[in-house]
């Protein structure tokens, strides 16, 4: 059973749950070289300890594999900690303006001041003449950007759009618009998907960080998800200078995490550099033994709160889209069959954002032309944020081996769930994640995070709010989301661990604990199969182990 | 840059292909030397390579020699895309009337991409098109050639037109192995020897789109009814290299498949099938050919032509070349089984297995 590598670290006295159906508990872990070497009782795996191996006592408490968040953005997670305004969705518009205050006061005249984020909810109550009044006011003359908690869709002051060059008379660009008061047409400051990207462009000529500060991001970013157990994870949107701070840092050796990479297609509208071929030929030269730029992404819808995802069945009407508008993909269809076709020639797979149930549709229908064309393959094509999924589509995910990126966490009531309602009607908003009908019908479901669209990669509330389909923080009290696609305590665990290991390609080297696997693992502050479903959201990490080394204590 | 460009009919291009040694410069020679090929650009590598001293009247540019036939050469500069393009946009020869061009490739040269770049690449595909693809093989060395490099079995897997050269030289026995080469790897090809055909004919001729499809025709009746005798070059299951013993598996996987339908084709998801392939597959997709009888208009046949990425826009036809109007379809492709055309045909095409006949299948 055990390896012949001798051990340097031994893990007793657990309750260490394995993820392995060969044998789910163990008492006690040996680590060899960042790997395990042999697990069992104690007896078992002092056999194997070399002379002066470490030892850590987990004192009965539960350990788990390293959790793996199959999609995050974490440059973008770690400056926003790092360098913007944060404040939580569920601000109102008195109090984000105070914030914007706040901030302005300390801001030097010039700067940006850059901010997140606001609920999807919000959004009729900032498109409006008299809130774009409140922001300009608050701002003291500084260029303002908010984020919406979506970040596909941005609430900018009247400065900001001087400088990005956005009048009253400037046309939409294409696949976004500027949102304009329904009362009397002008602009709010309001941008939608593209017309963010005027903005973001705007800011990133005047503030763009440096080199250093992406590596301090990053580094901060890895930080705060060894926090929370994550050892691994896909960076969802990785531009070439993500991927150049994944590599600087394992090059220093301060990458703790296994970080892979899915590459955009085409520049996205809210980061910035070199995309496709271009990128693709650079991140080659970027991978890493923890680096693994292995993925492409392709946007190919947008948000259903901002109505830019793309719907088999209509929007409510409204006064801008009329009648019968349906949201539309960003990239046509052929296109996306050539973006697959081009990335499997590369040995690549393809993370495609597919929002609105239409999109879904289509990215299946795209990887089923493929897969005739190419036949069976190793590659594990992802469908992110697999959550409004015509119930035809759903046995597809298994028959054509697509993975169904769960993500962000919003499997229970949010704010985000509230502007669906406003613009689907609540009945079609909260047909929201048929997580259990993927997993009875064979997909692979992998866990993701979303962060920092999520303000905090915690996989912990993903688990319970997998489990519970209730919102953890006690907001929306007595309401479910379609509780009927709720997930057991062991099957949540499994989305967070081996199915995303798989997913992101690294399978065979964590997400689960084995022999031979890197020894990526947490001790938690309790069981979270004994615990109250609805506790397990306060599950803290006391320790995280990345190839065996402490990368976190709970102080 | 010439009368015909100018009243905007595209310039025949023949391209003429070979491995090292294969005598394609030589066939060249007696092709320009022919009295009646006036109007005709030759781009060539070099013009020491091609001896072509005895023919030069006058050498205008460094690049440029007048032949006293008026065929004109020019030689490469940079690739033969590029010379092309300069061709096109009156750079080279600008002042001389050009009714077909010869385009002679390097003895190691890949030909598809540059068939590609001929259909890709608008500034070339508004001016030319693709008359044919003649391949020089040597018959004394050919068969062993054709063993080693990758490069010349390709050359041969796209042509047209093969021209054995150096018949002379070598006995029965010798020029069975190789032409045993050919048909696997081009048994759609037209198989000519060197000398004894008028060299004019080598230069497709220079014809219209009724002449491409009566070519076509022939071409994919050639292709069927080998297939139906059960020659022993037939394309059957395994495609035309089939079970050829020693070298079954020396030739990339580069195979011919042919495909008969009887009944018409929507041709909605017919087309929507092939550019599936093109998006897909293109880069293993070395040629494809093929008449196509659409529902709605069985009369009017749709000539098809395909190189890698990209189709010709597919031409409707006034009328049937020949008496046989069905669909016919050729692939010329590298690793791609038989079933995956037959699946995926029927899959996105509705054309269904049963109405499918593979040819000897």
């Amino acid at each position: 059973m055990n390896s012949a590598v001798r051990a340097d670290t031994l893990f007793l006295n657990g309750r260490i749950y394995t993820v392995d159906g060969e044998r789910r508990w163990v008492e006690a872990v040996a680590a060899g070289d960042g790997r395990i070497v042999g697990l069992g009782s104690e007896a078992d795996v002092r056999e194997l300890a070399e002379p002066g191996a470490e030892i850590v006592d987990l004192g009965g408490r539960m350990a788990m594999p390293g959790i793996v968040d199959v999609h995050n953005h974490v440059l973008m997670g770690g400056a926003t900690e790092l360098f913007e305004l944060r404040f939580p969705g569920s601000l109102g518009l008195r109090d984000i303006v105070g914030r914007v205050r706040e901030a302005a006061e300390k801001t030097e005249p010039g700067r940006w001041i850059i901010g997140s984020q606001w609920g999807a909810d919000l959004f009729t109550v900032l498109n409006t003449s008299e809130a774009l009044e409140a922001l300009d006011e608050a701002s003291l003359g500084r260029p303002v950007l908010l984020r919406d908690e979506t970040v596909h869709n941005r609430w900018v002051n009247s400065e900001a759009m001087r400088l990005a060059g956005i009048a009253e008379d400037t046309r939409d660009p294409e696949m976004g618009s500027f949102g304009r008061d329904p009362k009397n047409g002008k602009l709010t400051g309001i941008m939608i998907e593209a017309a963010s990207g005027l903005v973001e462009r705007a800011a990133a000529t005047v503030g763009k960080y440096t080199d250093e500060m992406d590596r301090r991001a990053v580094a901060k970013a890895v930080k705060t998800l060894n926090s929370y157990g994550v050892t691994a994870f896909m960076d969802a949107a990785a531009m070439e200078n993500v991927l150049a701070a994944f590599a600087a840092l394992d090059d220093a050796g301060e990458l703790t995490a296994w970080a892979a990479g899915a590459m955009p297609a085409v520049e996205p509208a809210f980061m910035f550099g070199i995309a496709g071929d271009e990128l693709f030929a650079k991140g080659k030269g970027l991978a890493r033994k923890h680096v693994h730029p292995t993925y492409v992404k392709v946007f190919l819808d947008g948000v259903p709160g901002a109505r830019t995802a793309a719907f088999h069945e209509p929007y409510l009407e409204d006064p801008i889209h009329g009648c019968c508008f349906r949201g539309a993909t960003m990239v046509t269809y052929p296109d996306l069959v050539r973006w697959l076709g081009k990335a499997e020639s590369l040995g690549l797979s393809v993370k495609i954002h597919c929002a609105g149930d239409a999109a879904v549709t289509q990215a299946l229908d795209a990887i089923d032309v493929v897969r005739s064309f190419n036949g069976p393959t190793e590659l594990a094509h992802h469908i992110a944020h697999a959550s409004y999924i015509a119930p035809a589509d759903i046995p597809r995910f298994a028959e054509l081996g697509v993975v169904a990126d769960l993500s962000p966490m919003l499997w229970y009531p949010t704010t985000f769930l509230e502007g669906h309602k406003e613009v689907m009607g609540e009945e079609r908003a909260t047909r929201f994640w048929p997580n259990k009908d993927l997993k009875e019908a064979g997909a692979l479901l992998a866990g993701g995070s979303d962060w920092p669209v999520i303000p905090n990669p915690d996989p912990w509330n993903g688990i319970e709010g997998l489990v519970t389909r209730r919102n953890p923080s006690g907001a929306f009290p007595g309401v479910a989301l379609w509780p009927e696609q709720a997930v057991d305590v062991a099957t949540a665990v499994e989305i967070f661990t081996i199915n995303a290991a798989r997913a992101i390609g690294l399978g065979d080297t964590i997400g689960s604990l084995e022999i031979g696997k890197s020894a990526d693992m947490v001790v938690l502050d309790r069981n979270i199969f004994e615990t109250a479903a609805d506790d397990i959201a306060a599950t803290k990490v006391l320790a995280t182990y990345f190839e065996g080394r402490p990368v976190f204590e709970r102080a | 840059m010439s009368r015909r460009a100018e009243t905007g009919s595209a310039i025949p291009v023949t391209v003429l292909t070979g491995f090292l040694g294969s005598g394609k410069t030589t066939l060249l020679n007696r092709v320009l030397s022919q009295p009646d090929m006036s109007g005709t650009l030759a781009i060539i590598n070099e013009f020491g390579e091609i001896g072509l001293d005895h023919l030069l009247v006058e050498t205008s540019q460094e690049r440029l020699a007048l032949l006293d036939n008026g065929c004109v050469c020019c030689t490469v500069r940079d690739d033969l895309v590029v010379t092309l393009k300069e061709v096109a946009a009156g750079q080279i020869a600008g002042d001389v009337s050009v009714d077909r061009v010869v385009l002679e490739t390097t003895g190691l040269a890949d030909p598809a991409p540059i068939l590609h770049a001929l259909m890709a690449e608008p500034e070339l595909a508004e001016r030319f098109r693709i008359a044919g693809v003649v391949t020089t093989v040597d018959a004394v060395n050919g068969a062993a050639t054709l063993d080693s490099y990758a490069e010349a079995r390709k050359q041969l897997a796209v042509a047209d037109r093969v021209v054995l050269t150096k018949t002379e030289l070598t006995d029965e026995a010798g020029r069975s192995a190789v032409e045993h080469h050919i048909a696997a790897l081009a048994p759609s090809a037209v198989l000519s020897v060197s000398g004894e055909v008028d060299p004019t004919e080598f230069v497709v001729p220079v014809g219209d789109e009724k002449a491409e499809a009566a070519s076509l025709a022939s071409l994919l009746k050639r292709i069927t009814d080998t297939g139906r005798h059960h020659h022993p070059h037939a394309c059957g299951e395994e495609g035309c290299d089939g079970h050829h013993g020693h070298h079954a598996n020396a030739h990339d996987g580069i195979r011919t498949f042919a495909f008969v339908i009887d009944e018409p084709v929507e041709w909605g998801p017919f087309r929507q099938w092939l550019d599936y392939f093109a998006s897909i597959r293109g880069a293993d997709l070395l040629r494809m050919k093929g008449l196509v009888r659409i529902a709605g208009a069985p009369d009017q046949p749709v000539l098809l032509h395909g190189v890698q990425h990209v189709f010709h826009p597919p031409k409707k036809l006034d009328a049937w070349p020949s008496d046989d109007h069905r669909t016919r379809l050729v692939f010329i492709v590298k690793n791609i089984p038989r079933e995956t055309i037959e699946n995926t045909l029927a899959k996105f095409a509705g054309v269904a297995s049963e109405r499918l006949k593979g040819v000897a299948a």
